[in-house]
């Protein structure tokens, strides 16, 4: 995942690299989803996310829709 | 070997990692936890299949333990104390999240090069209006962790 300063730097970089547009976040979306992967990734009780746990952090941020669906 | 061996051979990677900014080799961890050479690189081997870390390819040592990466990267996260290279934003930022600190994230735009800088002060992030941009979708990040 990349930092770009503006929408259309987006738009240059996948026009550049060939690729369809992706997901954008938020810088504070961003944030929100490394707290929620990361705030207790030291501990010894860490697992990996479930899907079902998984789904819910993205919900929970607002990252919803068919780029964002975690199913096969 | 049980899982709790990997879970005690996991909290040491992240101890050492965070002290020392960079990886634990697998030698300091046969050190740290008292346990043969052979056997953490055992548990180094299922923590990889299980996807709790990631070894470079050919000499089997820690690359990432995410979010922390071992190797120079353009995201570089600054704490009061130290400082940390991280994959990607998401990892950078996950760094400050993880050690409940605050800190900076130097990195630049994905497009044009320009310096961007944000900042985590009290467990808010200021200082950018910039916007991460996943290229996968997410279904397919683990395919290619490199590029997402």
């Amino acid at each position: 995942m990349l930092l770009f300063r503006a929408e259309e730097h987006i738009d240059r970089w996948c026009s550049k690299w060939s690729q369809p547009r992706g997901g954008t976040l938020s810088i504070h979306q961003a944030w929100r989803l490394s707290q929620a992967w990361f705030h207790n990734k030291m501990d010894p009780d860490w697992h990996r996310a479930t899907l079902e746990e998984a789904e819910a952090v993205f919900s929970e941020i607002g990252l919803t829709g068919p780029f964002w669906s975690l199913r096969p | 070997m049980s899982a709790d061996f990997d879970t005690q051979v996991r909290v040491a990677i992240y101890r050492e990692f965070v002290r020392t900014a960079r990886a634990p080799s697998a030698a300091r961890l046969a050190e740290v936890t008292g346990t043969p050479l052979p056997e953490i690189r055992e548990a180094l081997e299922r923590l990889h299949s299980g996807k709790a870390l990631f070894l470079q390819p050919e000499s089997r040592e820690i690359l990432l333990a995410a979010p922390l990466c071992t190797v120079p990267t353009p995201f570089l996260v600054r704490t009061a104390d130290q400082s940390y290279f991280g994959t990607c934003i998401w990892d950078a930022l996950g760094i400050l999240a993880m050690l409940h600190q605050d800190g900076t994230v130097e990195t630049s735009c994905g497009c044009c090069g320009e310096a961007l800088s944000l900042e985590i002060r009290g467990g808010n992030v200021t200082g950018s209006s910039s916007i991460a941009h996943f290229a996968l979708p997410a279904k397919q990040w683990w395919a290619d962790i490199v590029f997402t």
